[in-house]
């Protein structure tokens, strides 16, 4: 079975008198190791599709299961918890938490798993040495570039070692530089250490490096293309 | 500390330093609340203790023993025959500091040009010195002393309308055990004053052995008067002592049973300085909870990136809490050192309020008031403060508990 599969999700947001079907019917399915992106237009359904995949929202209608569990019949906590053992996410912006250093950002995810001090704070500095953080350990985030801050994120995504790690539009705050970096150590995890991403973006640059490319439309995935 | 309790505190102490003006406001604004809360409560146990004291040791001591049925009938037909007896049996008492003898009788005090009602005490003038403060009040003349037979200390209110000085004759009328009228010949030795009405306007006292000898009571008293070395002992020491004296036509009463009055002043300043605490702590939590509120809206984005990486409702909730015990504790903390530093300093040199409380000398205040930091009053200060912290920190906490993280991280 695959890592994700998702069928006929559908999902519309309402807010007064205004509606709006954000998912129509997506259907989806990524395997282990997959590179995958999903390109498309501001509002095409790219962000809200990540956020049911990540089960931080929930579809109106369609089958969701995510690493062989069917994550639309869990609760609100069992949800949190299978974010915390099985996902991992990369935002855009304001990915870290303001008052905690990089090591305590990355170590955070471990220390919610119940992991002792020692053991997660050796983990947080092996992956931040990983991503190219040695030395910025005990850096906030606001002594650090976005960058960088992208990447402690990566780190922090990776730290649980989870099924599959959500990134949407990791690269839209970065310069291009910056951005290329970060999409090459991604890229560069997931071909060295099987680490499955699907990414939201409709960075040329991103899209170009994506191994599957699924484009969105008005809430539907209307083209797959593997490379 | 468990690992989830310091990821808590660190967190909470962190976020509370990102406006460190805002936390140092609110803080502030607490210590000054919980400062004065604590300087009040112990300016009000200080003076609590001050009157329980006064009234206790005025006159009537910690506990009483009289025989069956005295302190509501005061006619000496019910007396202690044999107090010799009866001291012998409880002086051991534990908590036992002084014991004293009296006769207590009402009369009437004549002169040569008035008369008036009287509250005759025969007292040991020596052994009462220590027991009571009766002889610090004699302002004029002196206190008796063992040779003075026919020596009489009188309230100056007495004095007055008797219209006698020191050194004058009164004659002292009185019932005997019998019911026959009883008078001697007595002269004023010494005025007192104390602001009391019952003791300035009522009040002559005698030498013991010259009241039992006038009154033909041989040996006997009315009252056996004990001092205890604290009001701590008092009750422990009376129930010992009845336990102790039962079937023996006995009563042994404490003062509060005697005259609950001061009892009930405390009892009333305890409430006021309740309402008073609830008063400011229900304004400063409500800075509190507005502090907070503010803090959890700037941190909406944070919380669903939170929500986003496993941190359970629960857990943020309790996050939540902890912050908010956290600046209730820091400002709750800094206040008690203020407010617990100026206690304790004034309670040592005194607060001097004759200016304003030489009126109340009737109530057993004195003019200098020693603030008292009592454990229990500290505690139910910052416990209310801390109770209050929790309840202000509900309704951020369950705010933040139910954010839905996709919704929160849309926020900007």
């Amino acid at each position: 079975m695959a890592l994700i599969e998702v069928h006929e999700l559908h999902k519309h947001y309402a807010s007064g008198a205004i509606a709006a079907q954000a998912l129509n019917g997506v259907n989806l399915s990524i395997e282990r190791g997959d590179f995958s992106v999903l390109a498309g237009r501001s509002g095409s359904g790219k962000t809200t599709l990540l956020n049911m995949i990540g089960t931080l929202d929930r579809p109106d209608d369609g089958t969701l299961v995510v690493a062989d569990h069917d994550v639309l019949a869990m609760t609100v906590a069992e949800r949190a918890d299978f974010r915390l053992r099985h996902i991992g996410f990369v935002f855009q912006a304001y990915n870290l938490i303001r008052v905690l250093s990089a090591r305590e950002n990355v170590a955070y995810v471990l220390q919610l798993q119940g992991m002792p001090a020692k053991q997660r704070l050796a983990e947080a500095d092996r992956l931040l040495a990983e991503v190219g953080l040695q030395g910025f350990e005990d850096r906030r985030p606001d002594q650090m570039s976005g960058g960088q801050q992208q990447r402690v994120a990566v780190a922090r995504a990776l730290i649980s070692n989870p099924d599959i790690v959500l990134a949407d539009e990791p690269t839209a705050n970065l310069d291009s530089h910056t951005g290329e970096a970060l999409l090459a150590l991604m890229r560069h995890l997931n071909e060295e250490h099987g680490v499955t991403f699907l990414v939201a973006s409709h960075d040329p640059g991103v899209i170009a490096a994506g191994r599957q490319l699924y484009r969105m439309d008005d809430g539907r995935i209307v083209s797959r293309e593997d490379r | 500390m468990s690992d989830s309790l310091a990821i808590y505190l660190t967190l909470g102490w962190r976020n509370l330093w990102r406006h460190p003006l805002r936390t140092a406001l609110t803080a502030g604004a607490l210590a000054v609340g919980i400062a004065a809360l604590t300087f009040l409560s112990a300016m009000n146990d200080g003076w609590m203790q001050q009157i329980k004291t006064n009234f206790a040791l005025t006159v009537t001591g910690h506990v009483q023993i009289h025989a069956k049925g005295f302190e509501q009938s005061r006619k000496l037909a019910q007396r202690i025959e044999d107090p010799a007896a009866v001291i012998a049996a409880v002086r051991h008492v534990p908590g036992v500091a002084l014991i004293d003898r009296r006769v207590r009788v009402s009369g009437l005090a004549s002169s040569a040009g008035a008369s008036g009602g009287a509250q005759i005490y025969g007292v040991q003038p020596r052994l009462e010195a220590r027991m009571s403060r009766l002889a610090s009040f004699v302002d004029k003349g002196r206190w008796l002393t063992d040779k003075d037979n026919h020596g009489v200390v009188l309230g100056d209110g007495l004095a007055n309308s008797l219209e006698v000085g020191l050194g004058d004759k009164i004659v002292l009328m009185a019932a005997m055990p019998d019911g026959d009228i009883a008078s001697e010949v007595f002269r004023v030795r010494g005025l007192m004053h104390s602001g009391v009405m019952d003791i300035d306007d009522l009040l002559a006292v005698v030498p013991l052995k010259s009241a039992q000898r006038w009154l033909g009571l041989g040996r006997a008293v009315t009252d056996i008067v004990v001092r205890a070395a604290g009001f701590e002992a008092v009750a422990p020491l009376a129930a010992q002592m009845r336990r102790i004296l039962h079937g023996k036509g006995l009563e042994v009463l404490s003062w509060i049973q005697i005259d609950p009055m001061a009892e009930q002043w405390a009892e009333f300043a305890d409430a006021y300085t309740w309402i008073v605490l609830a008063v400011v702590i229900l304004v400063v939590l409500a800075e509190v909870l507005n502090t907070m509120l503010m803090s959890m809206h700037e941190r909406v984005r944070e919380f669903g990136l939170m929500g986003a990486l496993g941190v359970m409702p629960v857990q943020m909730f309790a996050m939540v809490v902890w912050e908010t015990v956290l600046l209730v504790a820091l400002g709750s903390l800094l206040g008690f050192a203020l407010g617990g530093g100026a206690s304790w300093w004034f309670g040592d040199k005194g607060i001097d309020l004759s200016h304003y409380a030489s009126a109340f000398s009737f109530m057993y205040m004195d003019p200098i008031v020693h603030p008292l930091l009592r454990a229990q009053s500290v505690a139910e200060i910052l416990g209310a403060a801390v109770f209050g912290a929790m309840v202000a920190g509900l309704y951020p906490a369950w705010l933040a508990s139910r954010l839905e993280p996709a919704q929160a991280l849309r926020e900007v």
